[in-house]
């Protein structure tokens, strides 16, 4: 039982991972990128259609890729390009994906509420060797797909190229201090266009996971807000890397328990998945009452602080 | 950086006295002739006659009584959630915590409309007051986190909305839950319930209420120093706060009523339309709001034109689904297009305003400017 429930965190935890590792990489850049379940419609409807049509679940994940940079690159255009606030265009890129998507659902697959068909590839398990015979992490951390492992191993990836790399470290300048950046020569404007980029790469691999790895069929709105879920992650762990997934692990936890808990003690769902907006809200207030006694104690009174 | 008051709040140019209502018009106008060129090749290209489908959209949701009156239902949630986002945005906050504020809204009038024994003139304004107060003081959180703790409005109501999904959700699925297969609330006695005006929808006194909060906020804002005041924090808060304005309590007060407005869309949807509270009954109405506000330029009387032209898409998109098979959601890419547009050229317009302003010389005060420092804003 509990170990069923910690594999199902492990699974339903993936794209809330890849969601919030893209998010970060805006979120550093000290961009508040809220189209993250716009991107990840649009790349799972992309990579189930054509996984669908050329059978392949290789050109699946890329079109599912590729899909969600494309987005990114639309956001990024009105944002850098035609200085709309960032706000609305995440909100309006949010809408326009999960409209475009349930309209071509319609006209491409011919379907209404959901699309699912047998000629769709799936993703086998992955048993790793050696690992599988541990006693208890061996079943846990064995037995995955591809996507699942590749989300968990992204997180160093991406802890390195934020702090380790110089283009990580411009992304961080850029975040912290603008005007600075500016001054010390960083293209601010094509650093903030690559994190963008990344966002939508990761979230079309989230996408792409959705529909392709977690189960194998395109629903409208499946993203089932995972990415302000992701965003809230984000949040809640000031966008360090590490700690971002460990929190997305956390609400995966909790969403995993929400699906079983009810069924075994008749709880209801909607109390547990309650869970990560309260937390989230509770960090901010937290974060709120520090720096406003901090910014007390300095001195630098504000009358708008 | 406030979405609100591009063209109104500049000082008026001399001319020709009509172009004063005309110029602002213009944006908007452009913006939905070129989201419907963009749909139109959209459509081109699934195989459908761009033409015969727009001639269907306008006939379904404008011609006939039957249509019309679906196209008006339509459109008054959209009035009171636009107008909710409207006032936030002309005051440069962020209040996209609408949609939660409509439902905490509609919760109260749902429980209100039930629960409460009523002469049958008192029970609807009863419930209208208990959503207003519901949707004012789902607003307060954000509201308050903002103005005592700087903590950004934006995310508290990002995170918010589902919060309110979720809560009335249980409420209505296990707490107040009526008997029988669906999870609603108990139905409300036919006191509560709004005049029905049309055999074909559901159109009720709802829009009226909604016409008149329009009509009552322009005249507010016009007339009123706290109108004014509420312009002047969202043009530009550090000078309200040294001209002596009190910015907290006014950012307060511009929440609470927004929240208010929102909270009212919920009652007309339980009192008028359903006569319950259902559970997930909101398509997004306070999501579309925020586009509403948008393609009215957070003006209170060019909010009721966006929430027509939206409401009528609404209803034309189901008689297009019905009759061609085109999906629905066609509008709900169009309407955001609008949006996207609206808000790149509303920034091509800051930006010469701001280039102009520095080239004169004057400090490049941002108009528009939110209330505090914003983390992470842009």
């Amino acid at each position: 039982m509990i170990s069923d429930i910690a594999f199902s965190a492990i699974r339903i935890s993936t794209p809330l991972i890849f969601a919030a590792l893209g998010g970060l990489f805006t979120f550093q850049a000290g961009m508040l990128n809220i189209a993250l379940d716009g991107f990840m419609i649009v790349a799972a409807f992309a990579a189930i259609a054509a996984a669908y049509i050329s059978g392949s679940l290789a050109v699946g994940v890329l079109a599912g890729i590729l899909a969600g940079m494309l987005m990114a690159a639309l956001m990024a255009l009105f944002n850098l390009r035609f200085r709309a606030h960032i706000f609305i265009v995440g909100i309006a890129v949010t809408f326009l994906a999960y409209g475009l998507t349930a309209l071509l659902l319609k006209s491409l697959l011919g379907q209404d509420g959901v699309f699912a068909s047998d000629a769709i590839p799936t993703f086998p398990a992955i048993d790793i060797p050696f690992v599988a015979d541990i006693p208890v992490v061996g079943p846990l951390a064995s037995g995955h797909t591809l996507l699942v492992y590749v989300a968990y191993l992204a997180i160093p990836v991406v802890h390195w190229w934020l702090y380790r790399t110089r283009w990580g470290l411009r992304v961080r300048v850029v975040g912290e201090a603008e005007d600075a950046a500016r001054a010390a020569g960083i293209p601010v404007e094509r650093v903030k266009f690559q994190t963008m980029l990344l966002s939508g790469l990761f979230c079309g691999l989230a996408g792409a996971y959705l529909s392709l790895g977690y189960v194998s069929l395109f629903a409208k709105q499946m993203n089932n807000d995972r990415g302000l879920i992701a965003l809230a992650a984000i949040f809640f762990a000031k966008g360090r890397p590490v700690r971002t997934a460990a929190v997305a692990v956390l609400f995966g936890l909790a969403t995993a328990l929400s699906v079983r808990l009810p069924q075994v003690t008749g709880a209801a769902p909607q109390l547990l998945e309650l869970i990560p907006y309260l937390v989230t809200i509770l960090a901010m207030v937290i974060v709120g009452i520090r720096t406003t006694r901090d910014n007390a104690l300095n001195g630098s009174w504000r009358f708008d602080q | 950086m406030s979405v609100s008051e591009s063209e109104t709040s500049l000082p008026k140019q001399a001319g020709l006295p009509g172009m004063r209502i005309l110029k602002p018009l213009a944006g908007p106008v452009l913006a939905v002739v070129i989201s419907f060129v963009i749909g139109g090749l959209l459509v081109a290209a699934l195989g459908q006659d761009p033409v015969a489908v727009y001639r269907l959209l306008i006939e379904g949701s404008l011609v006939g009584w039957a249509n019309l009156s679906v196209t008006l239902q339509m459109t008054t949630p959209l009035i009171f959630t636009g107008l909710a986002v409207a006032l936030s945005f002309r005051s440069g906050i962020w209040n996209i915590g609408v949609e939660g504020q409509m439902l905490m809204g509609a919760l109260a009038a749902g429980i209100v409309g039930y629960a409460a024994d009523l002469p049958p003139l008192l029970h609807a304004p009863a419930c209208i007051l208990a959503a207003a107060l519901g949707g004012a003081l789902w607003a307060a959180i954000p509201a308050l986190l903002r103005v005592y703790l700087n903590v950004n409005e934006l995310v508290i109501c990002l995170m918010l909305n589902p919060t309110a999904l979720l809560v009335t959700g249980y409420i209505s699925t296990r707490v107040l839950k009526a008997p029988g297969p669906t999870n609603k609330l108990p139905d409300i006695a036919d006191a509560a319930r709004l005049t029905n005006y049309s055999i074909f929808s559901q159109l009720n006194t709802g829009i009226f209420i909604a016409i008149a909060c329009c009509v009552a906020i322009a005249v507010f804002n016009r007339v009123t120093v706290r109108g004014y005041e509420w312009k002047l924090i969202g043009l530009n808060s550090r000078f309200a706060h040294y001209g002596g304005v009190n910015v907290r309590r006014n950012v307060i007060g511009v929440m609470l009523v927004s929240g208010a407005i929102g909270g009212l869309a919920g009652a007309e949807q339980v009192l008028g339309v359903y006569g319950a509270f259902y559970d997930n009954f909101s398509p997004g109405y306070g999501f579309d709001g925020i586009a509403v506000a948008m393609l009215a330029h957070s003006h209170p009387i060019g909010v009721m034109l966006a929430a027509f032209l939206f409401g009528a898409l609404d209803s034309g998109s189901s008689v297009l689904q019905m009759q061609m098979g085109i999906s629905k959601y066609l509008v709900q890419v169009l309407q955001f297009i609008v949006v996207l547009i609206l808000a790149a050229q509303f920034s091509f317009g800051w930006l010469d305003r701001h280039r102009k302003r520095q080239a004169a010389g004057a400090p490049a005060a941002a108009p528009g400017e939110q209330p505090g420092p914003t983390p992470a804003d842009r």
